[in-house]
C-alpha cells in the first residue's frame, strides 16, 4: 500500500512535468484586429497607444532566462526589437519560443527613463550584488553577459541621448502580454 | 532541554513535516544546484542544456540570401527539418531552429550554431522555485518556507545528551552559522 501512495506521488510529479505547456495555455484564437500594430511601426506608433490595449504580430528573436519574464519581438530584421513582459495570467516565455512566429495580445506600456533613474541604475551596478531588474532591456545580444563597463557606458550613451533630444526623459516602450498565440 | 513529552511532539512534529515536505525540499534543492551554477555562468541557460559549434559556409552570391541558400546551410549544419524562420541583421543572417539557432557572418561565411535541448524535470522545478505560476502557489511555498524554518527549530531538540543541542548539536549550530558569516565578511 506504502508503496503504491509513494510510486503515485512520483508518477503525479513527473505527469504534472510532463504536462507542462504554460507558454502555450493562454492561447486566443481569435484575437481581434483593433489596435493592431506592427513591429516595424512600433516605435512611430506607442506613444498613441500607452496603457492601452494592442495586438502585435512578428517573430520571437530573445527570451529572458532570468525567469523567462520577458522577450523581444522582430520582424524580417533586428532593426526595431520591440520588448514583450509577461502579464498576469502569462507565466513565463519559454526559450522554445526563439524563432517563433507570435501574436501578443496586450497593454501597451511606457517606462520613462530620466536623470534620477540612470543615476539609481549606476549606484545599483556599483554595488556588489547585480539587481537584474534594473535597467534598460534592449534584448540586444548578450546584453545578459553585460560587463558592468558596458552597462556605465550604455547609461553614458542614455545621457547623451537624453541631451539631444532636449527633454527631461527617454521613452521606452513595451507590452505587458495578456494572451499570446504561437502562429503556424 | 525540552520536557519529555513536549520533546516528543516536537519529533513527531519534526517527521510529519519532513514527510510532507519532502517532495519540495527535492524541487528546491535540485533546481536550487542548478540556478547556483546558472548565476555563476556555469551554465548558459537553467532549463536548456547548450552547446556550440562553428564551421564555415559558403557566402551567399550577390549577398542573396533564399530558401535554397537557407536550405544548403541547413544541410550542412545537419538540420533539415528543424527550420523555424529566420531574420537578417546587418551583415548577418540569424536562422531559428526548433533544435537551437544558427549565426552567420553573410561576408566571411563563418557560422556559428546554438544547439539546445531541455532538461526535462528541471525546467518546471525550476518554474516552481521562481514562482512563476504565482497565484496560490505563493502562498504554498510560503507554507514550505515557514516549515523550513520549523523543521531547522525542531531538529534542534531531537536528540538529547552527548549528541544533542547541549553537546555535539551545538557545535555543528554554531559551525552552521558561523560559514554563512565567514562568506559575507569576505566576501561582500
Amino acid at each position: 500500500m506504502v508503496k503504491k501512495v509513494i510510486s503515485f506521488a512520483f508518477i503525479l510529479l513527473f505527469v504534472a512535468t510532463g504536462c507542462n505547456h504554460f507558454t502555450k495555455e493562454n492561447v486566443q484564437q481569435n484575437a481581434t484586429d483593433t489596435g493592431k500594430i506592427t513591429v516595424a511601426t512600433f516605435l512611430t506608433n506607442a506613444p498613441d497607444w500607452i496603457n492601452k490595449v494592442i495586438v502585435i504580430e512578428g517573430t520571437v528573436s530573445h527570451t529572458c532566462k532570468h525567469g523567462g519574464k520577458r522577450m523581444f519581438l522582430v520582424d524580417g530584421n533586428d532593426s526595431v526589437s520591440v520588448e514583450i513582459t509577461t502579464g498576469p495570467d502569462i507565466v513565463k516565455f519559454d526559450d522554445a519560443l526563439v524563432g517563433s512566429r507570435v501574436r501578443i495580445s496586450g497593454l501597451l506600456k511606457e517606462e520613462r527613463i530620466d536623470e534620477k533613474y540612470l543615476s539609481e541604475w549606476e549606484n545599483e551596478i556599483k554595488k556588489p550584488q547585480e539587481n537584474h531588474e534594473v535597467g534598460v532591456h534592449t534584448g540586444a545580444k548578450g546584453h545578459m553577459d553585460q560587463t558592468d563597463q558596458d552597462k556605465l557606458d550604455q547609461i553614458a550613451s542614455y545621457r547623451q541621448d537624453l541631451k539631444a533630444a532636449g527633454k527631461d526623459h527617454l521613452s521606452f516602450f513595451s507590452v505587458e502580454a495578456e494572451k499570446i498565440e504561437e502562429l503556424k | 532541554m525540552l520536557p519529555r513529552k513536549l520533546q516528543r511532539w516536537n519529533n513527531a512534529f519534526h517527521r510529519d513535516l519532513g514527510y510532507l515536505f519532502f517532495g519540495m525540499t527535492i524541487i528546491y534543492s535540485l533546481s536550487g544546484i542548478i540556478l547556483n551554477h546558472f548565476k555563476t555562468g556555469d551554465l548558459k541557460h537553467p532549463d536548456y542544456s547548450k552547446s556550440y559549434w562553428e564551421f564555415d559556409v559558403p557566402v551567399p552570391s550577390g549577398r542573396a540570401v533564399d530558401k535554397t541558400y537557407i536550405d544548403n546551410v541547413l544541410t550542412i549544419a545537419d538540420e533539415k527539418g528543424h527550420y523555424k524562420s529566420h531574420i537578417f541583421s546587418d551583415n548577418s543572417l540569424q536562422i531559428y531552429l526548433t533544435t537551437g539557432s544558427i549565426t552567420i557572418n553573410l561576408q566571411s561565411g563563418s557560422a556559428f550554431q546554438e544547439k539546445k535541448k531541455p532538461l526535462y524535470v528541471i525546467k518546471e522545478f525550476n518554474l516552481l522555485h521562481y514562482n512563476n505560476i504565482k497565484k496560490l502557489y505563493t502562498w504554498y511555498s510560503d507554507i514550505y518556507a515557514v516549515a523550513l524554518i520549523l523543521l531547522a527549530l525542531t531538529g534542534l531538540f531531537i536528540l538529547r545528551g552527548k549528541n544533542g543541542i547541549l553537546g555535539r548539536g551545538a557545535w555543528l549550530t554554531a559551525l552552521g552559522i558561523i560559514i554563512p558569516a565567514l562568506f559575507l565578511l569576505f566576501y561582500t
